[in-house]
């Protein structure tokens, strides 16, 4: 078996953040799209931990990073199902590509 | 400068100071007292006068008064030559008695004028007027003297066009009525006409005799003459006609004689006088009968030395006519200052007339007996019009002469000065029995005696040299006076003038072309000076004599004493001017006014003894053409005026039945148009110039202001064109199209992406941040 080093957290957090991104890019649904969202912020996290863990770096001041994206993940996914319930009262739909009416 | 003519400068100054003072604020000075302000200014003037006057008389060495200092007013630069305008006061025989006779009439005049004034006469449109009367008088009186002391001709002419100006300002001082105005512009464009051959006539002597100055101009054209050359040396083709220096001479002369023809409303421009009379009455006095135009027979008379005899001949049948054909229209009149009117152009065409044919002293003597008389005359008139509120028909007065007898009794003696009352041989006489008596002995003269006395001599060519009596000063400077018919050269040896001018080249030249004047030229003044007794008498009758024809004018009549008083001083000064008072001065200025080259200046009678032993004349009373004359025209006053009293003894009916006669009423008919110079005037100049002006304008509208519009309106079209399509559509519009267009493209452009698609934004960012990722990466490596 093979230590389990930086690398390895990075290519996971990269996979999760392209995931997201990719996700994001694909979904129609308003939901979908925030949970794409969530990943990108996770694959994030795990990088903030990954490097303070393995940089050398004393203290947790990854670690406190990734409770303060945590907790903005939390409000932004607040206010993002709040947008969510609104565009769903305007259009009574969640997929995003009918959200167009201010296109030019 | 001496004190004289200091003082003739103040005198021409003080009426300026109270013009200028009447102007600024004659309003607030009020009704009587701004009279009184003029009155003070023409006082100063009339001191100064008599004071020169007083001061010349007793001179006995009058050259060197005459001597007077000059002042360059101007240097003009002519193709290298300095002509100097100088301003220099006149002081000679001539300037002295006509400077004291104007401001003693003017004084007389302005006194009256506040006793005419003081009534209603002053009221313009509603206004009283009074100070600006007074104020036009003064500016009047400044010009007159001035015109009176100017040495330059140009000077002259300055004020011989502020006189005019003041003529016009009174004559159109009731300028709210109509005829009023209308006779001021007749008078000023009558004026303008005379004034043109005026300019002519400077501009020739500015030309040819280089300078302004008379007495300079004077010996310049007598040089020119002897040596033929500057003007008489011209050979000049105007429009195909051939004119020699003689005839170019002949042309000045008339030129200056056309501003005497405006200024002394002489034929064929005498038609503005009777019109002026439409100004108050003191103006008529005071510059349409003594001053003024007499200003046309002082211009003559200074010019007198630049004539040729053919202008001088010009002269006297432009003076014939004019006294001839006035004086017949002033027999039909009615209206009181007309009649005075046209015998003032009567009297003036004697004036000219003598001008004309040599009697330069006798002009000029009728000239100051004739100023006295006719103001006296028109004041007269004034003080019958006010009295009688503003009447002028002389049928409806009569029986005047006991309600206004200083009026009455003053105006007989003018018209006794007018007819030339006197006894004939006994010196007893007014006025116009001497003046004229002279002016028609020369003429007398002229036209029977003339070759006589100087045609043989001219023809014999200077033989008989040597003479014993060619020492006559006076002969030499090229005058010849002679005594009354004491001189024949065939029949007296003792030829003092025949001997002056053989010895003088000019004078035998002079002699020669100097012709007889025509019969009918003596003829016509003899049997107008039959008329003139009759109309005048006419006159003084309809007016004062007989019983009232109109009671309600009867009773308003009324004489003030502001008004008689003047009328006193100038029946005086009639009286003593008639008693040849200053004619031995005439005498005297003549010789120093006519050292003319080409003028024989003719003297009826040697005014002196001394002058006329000096000139070593016989005087032979029986070759007298006075003698001659009594027997034509001696008692021409006692036919005229009898036969005026036996046909108005009784009212106007038997005028009435005369005018009835079948031929009588035709040439009544013929007069009462004034000979339809008005008439022919207002249609052939009045209406030819408009006709002319019409087709004239209308060419310039049509053509020029047409041709003008429609070039601009074309050519603001074409502008337009080019602004709008050019201009607007391809700049302004393409600049704000293409503006326009390229945001739009670049809207078009830059809208593309924004697909609203939530996903695509993404994906540019995306896409955006892996292009950085890749660029920094990129660096990092290179």
């Amino acid at each position: 078996m093979f230590e389990i080093g930086l690398t390895h957290y990075l290519v996971v957090a990269t996979l999760l953040f392209v995931m997201g991104i990719y996700v994001m890019m694909t979904k129609r649904n308003a939901i979908g799209i925030l949970i794409g969202v969530e990943m990108v912020l996770n694959g994030a996290n795990i990088n903030l931990v990954a490097f303070n863990r393995y940089n050398g770096m004393s203290g947790i001041d990854g670690q406190i990073t990734s409770l303060f994206v945590i907790v903005l993940a939390a409000a932004e996914a607040a206010l993002a199902v709040a947008i969510c319930m609104n565009f769903y009262k305007n259009l009574n739909t969640v997929d995003v590509d009918h959200g167009d009416t201010l296109a030019g | 400068m001496g004190n004289y003519e200091i003082a003739l400068c103040l005198g021409v100054v003080a009426p300026l100071f109270m013009f200028a003072v009447l102007a600024f604020v004659g309003h607030r000075i009020g009704k009587p007292t701004s009279g009184w302000v003029a009155v003070l200014g023409v006082l100063i003037s009339l001191g100064c006068a008599t004071y020169v006057l007083t001061g010349w008389l007793s001179a006995t060495d009058k050259a060197a008064l005459m001597a007077t200092t000059g002042y360059d007013w101007v240097v003009l630069n002519l193709f290298g030559n300095e002509m100097p305008i100088e301003f220099k006061v006149k002081l000679d025989g001539l300037t002295v008695m006509m400077y004291f006779m104007v401001t003693l009439v003017s004084t007389c005049i302005f006194v009256f004028s506040i006793g005419y004034m003081a009534g209603h006469s002053d009221e313009v449109d509603g206004q009283c007027k009074f100070h600006r009367f007074f104020c036009y008088l003064s500016l009047f009186e400044f010009s007159m003297l001035g015109l009176l002391i100017s040495s330059s001709i140009f000077f002259l002419f300055v004020f011989w066009e502020l006189v005019g100006l003041c003529s016009y300002l009174l004559i159109g001082f009731y300028f709210d009525k109509k005829f009023a105005s209308n006779a001021a512009m007749k008078a000023f464009i009558t004026n303008r006409v005379g004034d043109f051959g005026f300019l002519l006539g400077l501009m020739l002597v500015f030309v040819f005799l280089q300078t302004f100055d008379l007495d300079q101009a004077a010996a310049t054209f007598r040089n020119q003459y002897e040596t033929q050359s500057g003007i008489f040396a011209a050979d000049i083709d105007i429009l195909g006609w051939h004119v020699s220096g003689m005839d170019l001479a002949t042309l000045m002369g008339i030129g200056l004689f056309c501003g005497a023809m405006g200024k002394s409303a002489q034929f064929p421009l005498h038609v503005w006088l009777p019109d002026a009379m439409a100004g108050p009455t003191p103006v008529s006095a005071l510059i349409h009968a003594a001053t003024m135009v007499a200003a046309g027979v002082y211009l003559v008379a200074r010019v007198f030395r630049l004539l040729t005899p053919d202008a001088q001949f010009f002269i006297a049948v432009i003076g014939c006519i004019t006294l001839t054909i006035t004086a017949l229209i002033a027999i039909v009149q009615i209206d009181i200052k007309k009649v005075l009117a046209y015998s003032t152009l009567s009297q003036l065409g004697y004036m000219i007339f003598g001008m004309g044919v040599g009697a330069w002293p006798a002009a000029l003597f009728h000239l100051i007996t004739h100023a006295f008389f006719k103001a006296m005359m028109f004041l007269g008139s004034g003080q019958v019009i006010e009295g009688c509120h503003h009447v002028q028909d002389m049928r409806k007065m009569g029986g005047l002469r006991k309600k206004m007898p200083v009026t009455c009794w003053t105006f007989l003696i003018g018209v006794a000065a007018i007819a030339g009352v006197g006894i004939p041989g006994a010196h007893i006489g007014l006025g116009g029995y001497f003046s004229k008596d002279e002016v028609l002995a020369v003429a007398y003269e002229r036209a029977y005696n003339w070759e006589d006395r100087f045609g043989g001599h001219a023809a014999e060519g200077g033989h008989r040299e040597g003479d014993a009596h060619s020492a006559a000063p006076a002969l030499r400077s090229g005058q010849v006076i002679f005594a009354s018919g004491g001189e024949h050269a065939d029949s007296h040896a003792d030829a003092g003038h025949g001997g002056g001018h053989h010895d003088d080249p000019v004078l035998a030249g002079i002699a020669a072309k100097q012709h007889k004047i025509p019969k009918w030229m003596f003829w016509l003044p003899i049997i107008i000076a039959y008329v003139t007794p009759f109309y005048m008498m006419r006159c003084w009758w309809m007016t004062f004599m007989g019983k009232p024809r109109d009671e309600e004018v009867h009773h308003h009549a009324h004489e003030s004493p502001l008004m008689w008083a003047p009328l006193i001083v100038l029946a005086a000064g009639t009286l003593i001017s008639s008693f040849y008072m200053f004619r031995p001065e005439l005498g005297e200025a003549a010789a120093h006014a006519t050292q003319a080259p080409l003028v024989v200046s003719v003297d009826g009678e040697v005014p002196n003894k001394a002058q006329h032993e000096l000139l070593g004349l016989s005087h032979d009373k029986d070759k007298d053409p006075h003698a001659a004359l009594i027997g034509i025209v001696g008692f021409a006053w006692v036919a005229g005026i009898g036969l005026a009293i036996l046909i108005y003894r009784n009212g106007l009916d038997l005028a009435e039945r005369i005018r009835r006669l079948p031929l009588i009423r035709f040439f009544h008919w013929c007069l009462m148009e004034k000979l339809f110079f008005d008439h022919i005037y207002d249609t052939v100049l009045v209406g030819g110039t408009k006709w002319v002006l019409a087709q004239v304008s209308r060419a310039v509208d049509t053509y020029i202001i047409d041709g003008i519009a429609n070039l601009l309106g074309r050519s603001t079209v074409r502008i337009a064109e080019f602004s709008g399509n050019i201009m607007d559509t391809g700049g302004v519009d393409g600049l704000v199209d293409a503006i326009g267009e390229s945001t739009q493209g670049v809207g078009e452009m830059v809208r593309q992406p924004q697909t609203g698609k939530i996903r695509n934004y993404i994906m540019f960012g995306t896409a955006g941040a892996v292009l950085v990722l890749a660029a920094m990466i990129a660096v990092v490596l290179s």
